[in-house]
């Protein structure tokens, strides 16, 4: 039989373990900003996806537009032509994560993303039960690819560049190149 | 001071395991219950798929060969003098030790899975119904861009045929030489997806008749929302069987889909999301982490444990070969699995096997360490007795199948590289990091008994047999 004692103290340590653990993960999803985030004015949150085929990516928020990257190794199409077609934006941007039932707003076009080349496309989504519009945007390196989907006003192209210099940033390109192994 | 010293490289040694497998040139094979009877180098080109075709008196095999490589990429044909682009090798293995390679047809330019000829089903005119009776077929693919219809009943003279071209991509076909109906896995360009299946009529090989394109719902042409994993490679169970199983995926998202061949065939036509749910029975999601590259049916199962219960003696079995896609472990393992399928609707897995990592520290010997893809003979000397996986740099492996509730391995066989094995690099701080392994890629086995794996990179094929106590597990003398 335990003593009154031993329980309270043992409650209260674990409380304590609790509200640590809780700080860290409130931390994790609120990361302190970098110097070029606070720069840009982007702020790092967490990434709000289930585990799936990949590793998680990283995602970032500025005013109304949010912005999911990751790199997938091993994951394109055609290593020889890279990403050439809408259909592959479809299938590999993350768009579905956000909105499994996507509606493509139109074609898609070209994209460069600092010596990378791929396509990105513009859907509509119901967020949150909102309509809202996603940019998915798929380049590859060989056999890799990197993706991301941007979910704001992307048909504005202001908006659309912001998010394309950003993917640009120090912020992202030296984390993505942590995860592509130098690459 | 000598003794100190043997005690520190004994203790380095000791620590470092996978210096001591690492594979080296002229070092023997690693074998259990399986032997070497012959080899052949297919000119040092990168292999897919073998198949071995009893053609009159002779047993001639036909390899589909993936692209060349960056340092080589049109290796030169020795028989012509000329650079050749990868293409399909056929040799001679009438007498296994002594391999004699007749021909080697060129295949689309491109380098690895960009080019080449990957895919290669063979059937006789005899048995076609509408086949010239005294011709050889060859289905093969033309790079990612056509279909091929070859006849080699020389197979030192192959003549092309008939070509299905204008596709994104192809890959891993189904062919059923009795009814000529074959499940092509092509890339149609209005299909949301890089490889479906184009089912033809090519009963007469030299005149192909389209049926119908096939997919998972929302892969066709005007779908919107999440695509579905893409094709890797159907298998049928023909008219008799009347059951076709779909694989999707290689590494990734794994789908078993289980279709009825006649619904298929002769139900409405059109990619509608209705006519694609139709001739469905079943599916099985497999996890995000492995792909659905082989899927072989073994069907009517008895199972020795369920012997005395009143129903479910005999099982339908499914055997998945998924398929690793990235060198030294850069991923979830690639292994096998096997699905009760009895309950169409409700198919579900029973176990799974995997080559013991530790057993030879494969992570670390370099290329590729998992599953690629199991024999598909049905010859009745292995069929639902003994499995062949190829296992990149483990080899091949042998395993009985016959309670597929606890599969077993019984032998295996790691080739020796050769000064044409073909490098294998990871990036270690932005550098490229390489090591020669064996990357046994494809498997097949004959009516005899023997056993064929080619290596894709670029060590040629290899004729086994078994030893030893696996022998008896095929029921071989």
């Amino acid at each position: 039989m335990l003593s009154r004692r031993t329980i309270v103290q043992t409650s209260l340590a674990g409380g304590m373990v609790a509200a640590l653990a809780g700080f860290a993960a409130f931390a994790s999803w609120f990361p302190k900003p970098d110097r070029e985030e606070q720069e840009t004015g982007w702020r790092r949150i967490g990434w709000p996806f289930p585990r799936d085929a990949f590793p998680a990516g990283r995602a970032w928020r500025r005013d109304g537009t949010e912005v999911y990257v990751r790199p997938k190794l091993g994951f394109c199409g055609n290593c020889e032509t890279g990403v050439v077609e809408d259909s592959e934006v479809d299938r590999v941007s993350d768009v579905d994560l956000l909105d499994a039932s996507f509606v493509p707003a139109g074609e898609g076009r070209r994209i460069q993303i600092t010596d990378l080349v791929g396509r990105s496309r513009v859907y509509r989504i119901k967020k949150d039960g909102r309509d809202r519009l996603a940019q998915g945007i798929a380049v590859s390196f060989k056999c890799d690819l990197i993706v991301a989907v941007a979910v704001g006003p992307v048909d504005d192209e202001a908006v659309a560049k912001a998010v394309r210099r950003f993917l640009e940033t120090n912020t992202v390109q030296v984390w993505l190149n942590a995860q592509l192994e130098g690459k | 001071m000598t003794r100190q010293w043997l005690w520190i490289g004994a203790c380095l040694l000791a620590a470092s395991p996978a210096l001591a497998q690492q594979q080296k040139i002229g070092a023997p094979p690693e074998s259990s219950n399986m032997k070497l009877v012959g080899w052949n180098d297919l000119q040092a080109r990168s292999a897919y798929q073998p198949t071995i075709h009893k053609q009159g008196n002779r047993y001639i095999a036909y390899i589909g060969h993936h692209g060349g490589t960056d340092d080589v990429a049109m290796p030169v044909n020795p028989m012509t003098g000329k650079p050749e682009n990868n293409g399909t090798s056929i040799v001679d293995v009438t007498d296994p030790a002594h391999p004699k390679y007749l021909r080697h047809i060129p295949g689309a330019p491109g380098t690895y899975e960009a080019g080449g000829a990957q895919m290669v089903r063979v059937c006789d005119g005899a048995q076609l119904p509408k086949g010239d009776k005294s011709a050889v077929y060859l289905l093969r693919t033309f790079g990612g861009e056509a279909h091929e219809i070859w006849n080699v009943a020389d197979p030192g003279n192959p003549a092309l045929l008939a070509r299905l071209d204008g596709l994104k991509d192809t890959h891993k076909s189904w062919w059923e030489c009795d009814t000529g109906i074959a499940y092509l896995v092509s890339g149609a360009p209005d299909w949301r997806t890089r490889r479906m299946t184009q089912i033809y009529d090519l009963s007469d090989p030299a005149h192909p008749v389209k049926i119908r394109d096939f997919g998972l719902l929302g892969q066709e042409p005007g779908a919107t929302g999440q695509v579905p994993t893409e094709l890797h490679g159907p298998i049928s169970t023909g008219p008799e069987g009347n059951r076709v199983y779909f694989g999707y995926g290689t590494n990734k998202g794994g789908v078993i889909q289980i279709v009825d061949r006649k619904k298929l065939l002769e139900g409405p036509k059109e990619p509608t999301p209705d006519n694609l749910r139709a001739p469905e029975l079943g599916r099985l999601l497999m996890s995000a982490w492995n792909g659905a590259h082989t899927t072989f049916p073994m069907l009517k199962m008895p199972i020795a444990e369920f012997a005395n219960d009143k129903e479910g003696k005999t099982r339908d079995i499914v055997m998945i070969v998924d398929e690793a896609i990235l060198n030294e472990c850069n991923e979830p393992r690639q292994m096998i699995w096997f699905a009760d399928v009895t309950i169409e609707s409700r198919p579900t897995m029973i176990s799974s096997w995997t080559v013991p990592e530790a057993s030879g520290h494969f992570c670390e010997r370099g290329g590729r360490f998992g599953s690629h893809s199991s024999n598909e003979s049905m010859a009745p000397v292995f069929y639902k007795k003994v499995a062949f996986i190829a296992w990149f740099n483990a080899g091949v492996r042998a395993i009985d199948v016959r309670d597929p509730y606890h599969p077993k391995e019984i032998g295996y066989f790691i080739p020796s590289i050769t000064d044409k094995t073909d490098k294998r690099c990871v990036k270690v701080d932005g550098k490229d990091r390489c090591k020669t392994a064996i990357q046994t890629n494809n498997v097949e086995t004959d009516d005899r008994g023997y056993i064929y794996i080619v290596d894709r990179a670029n060590t040629g094929m290899h004729v086994l047999e078994l030893g030893g106590t696996a022998r008896q597990v095929a029921g071989l003398k």
